[in-house]
């Protein structure tokens, strides 16, 4: 059975159990096949043999699970859009990927919804739905494994997102590691779901739980804004599987009432997206007596993780910093030097990825595509292997089989959890018109980013206050970046120092704020 | 301690206008959200002592500097 096959069985097991779980409503896993199978019907009537793939455009309703299954049953990727987002970043996304088909689960507005391509309405989607009920898409209509199941977009240093192809094959390895991971032999589990679907992150929360017929339990960004109600809602959640950043992990630590009387079937903690830091791992043991703690790492590109270890309690105390993880075993985890030759163990260099989980490349960007995807032959435990590879701007070090990540090698930074280039913020910042130039600096405690702040020359003198000049600089640049994107801090300067090569000094710069 | 508050909130909005402005919405000037909410009663509690959980504050009751400041003395 593929991973669509498996999912589909648990209606015909337990029909009535929960797969989704949202705002006190739930969705049954008879429900979610029913409804995505007359979804898929629909679908291959109306776009027959053309497969391009379909945006999913929503937040965490259960419809986003219906639509995503109903696009791979039908032979199309999904690409799932946050309703978070700014209006000129779902443009760029859904201009980029040429879709013929926008699936409404939250409304679009009127802004973004022209172009080139359908909207479907929440209303006609269910009259479409209730039309094709007791329909069924053949098994050869489906996504095939090496075939598009998914494309996430990522921040791009140019300014405009690179969407990440993710096919079948990719996603089931992961699936099947992931299972392994948790050692959940059973099934009806809750995962929490925290990151928004367009992040790589709820592929891991998301799939583990439908592959193995549990629960997903999603959270939204009004209950994470308000503790209390976020509160309210874990107290009722169930939540086995916590499947988090781990700053979303910190923040909630920071109530003392985060812990095993919250959340009593807590057993497994995954955490991926950045770095655990050894106090955080230490505190979650004092908080929950029985849990396990498994730190993961990967980028979007190779299918959400590649390396993981179970932290326990020793460990936090005695490796600091801690790793990241043994890769698994259909992939292997390279150390290069600048030349792309690899360096001795324990030698820091760029991080290369190669195996089952690497990514086909970047959506309708070739160029992108060349700079850091590559077919290699590479040793493979005593033979030749000819596989996919990529390579992360991630340095790092492998240790005794055990991979520690150091940081980034270009300007890409984890902020929260999310991926962002920096050079996408300043060219954001540079195009306003009284902007003339622009950086922005990750300010950084114990290693970890804190916020961003932006150092902005502006061409002109505003009639304003500087706090006001300020504000007007984040309202405009949250119509082109999403919220997590917005400098925290922006510093209005004369100039910017430049080294002695005419780069920008981001030393100097950040000593000059501080 | 009022002094104290202020420059916690200084750190983490990177302006005086949180001094200037006590009834300005700090939300909706985008000086304060979620994580800066946490910044500030972790920095409240270690430099003055009091322990504020992020569950017991409603949004509403500290979205200007006044507010912060007032509830912060009924502590």
């Amino acid at each position: 059975m593929n991973l669509v096959e498996i999912i589909d069985h648990y209606a015909s097991v337990c029909p009535d159990r929960i797969v989704h779980s949202y705002r006190g409503s739930s969705l049954t896993y008879l429900q979610l096949k029913e409804r995505s199978d007359a979804l898929a019907s629909y679908l291959i009537d109306t776009y027959g043999e053309d497969k391009t793939p379909i945006v999913v455009f929503g937040h965490k309703q259960h419809e986003m699970l219906i639509c995503f299954l109903a696009c791979v049953k039908s032979g199309h990727a999904y690409i799932p859009i946050d309703e978070s987002l700014p209006v000129q970043r779902i443009r760029d996304i859904i201009e980029s990927s040429r879709t013929k088909l926008v699936l409404e689960v939250s409304g679009l507005g009127s802004e973004t919804a022209e172009g080139e391509f359908h909207v479907l309405s929440g209303n006609e989607m269910n009259s479409r739905i209730e039309g094709y009920l007791g329909k069924k898409p053949s098994v050869e209509s489906q996504v095939q494994k090496e075939e598009t199941y998914y494309i996430i977009y990522t921040s791009g240093s140019t300014g405009k997102p690179k969407g990440v192809q993710i096919t079948l094959s990719n996603l089931e390895s992961f699936v099947g590691w992931g299972l392994g991971l948790c050692s959940l032999a059973g099934t009806g589990e809750v995962f929490l779901n925290q990151a928004p679907f367009s992040f790589d992150l709820s592929v891991m929360d998301l799939y583990l739980a439908l592959a193995s017929g549990s629960t997903l339990y999603s959270i939204d960004k009004t209950m994470i804004a308000n503790p209390k109600e976020l509160f309210a809602f874990f107290r009722q959640s169930g939540v086995s599987v916590w499947v988090s950043t781990p700053s979303f992990a910190e923040m909630c630590l920071a109530d003392s009432g985060f812990n095993e009387e919250l959340l009593p079937a807590l057993k497994v903690l995954l955490f991926c997206g950045e770095t655990l830091s050894n106090n955080c791992a230490r505190k979650l043991y004092q908080r929950f007596s029985d849990v396990k703690v498994i730190n993961s790492y990967g980028p979007t590109e190779a299918t959400v993780a590649v390396t993981a270890l179970h932290v326990d309690r020793e460990m936090c105390e005695i490796i600091e910093p801690l790793p990241v993880g043994y890769v698994k075993n259909d992939c292997r985890i390279l150390i290069v030097d600048p030349e792309g030759v690899p360096v001795a163990e324990g030698d820091r260099g760029e991080i290369v990825i190669a195996g089952e989980s690497v990514s086909p490349g970047y959506y309708r960007n070739q160029e992108m595509t060349a700079k850091a995807f590559s077919i290699r032959t590479i040793d493979w435990t005593g033979h030749s292997k000819t596989v996919r590879t990529y390579r992360t701007g991630d340095e790092g070090y492998l240790k005794e089989g055990l991979l520690y990540y150091s940081g980034r090698i270009d300007f890409q930074i984890k902020l929260n959890g999310f991926r962002i280039e920096l050079e996408d913020i300043e060219n954001n910042l540079r195009k306003l018109e009284f902007i003339e130039n622009a950086v922005v600096l990750p300010i950084r405690k114990e290693d970890k980013v804190q916020y961003l702040t932006a150092v902005a020359v502006l061409n002109r003198k505003l009639e304003q206050k500087e706090f006001e000049t300020v504000l007007f600089i984040k309202n405009e640049l949250k119509k082109y970046l999403p919220e997590y994107m917005i400098p925290r801090k922006i510093v209005l300067r004369e100039s910017i120092p430049m080294t002695v090569n005419g780069k920008i000094n981001r030393a100097k710069l950040l000593e000059e704020i501080k | 301690m009022e002094e104290k508050i202020l420059e916690i909130l200084e750190a983490i909005s990177g302006t005086d206008e949180v001094r200037n402005d006590r009834d300005l919405n700090l939300f909706e000037a985008g000086l304060l959200d979620s994580l800066g909410v946490i910044e500030l009663l972790v920095g409240i509690e270690e430099q003055l002592g009091i322990k504020i959980e992020p569950t017991e504050v409603d949004r509403k009751e500290i979205d200007t500097t006044n507010k912060i400041l007032s509830y912060i003395a009924k502590r």
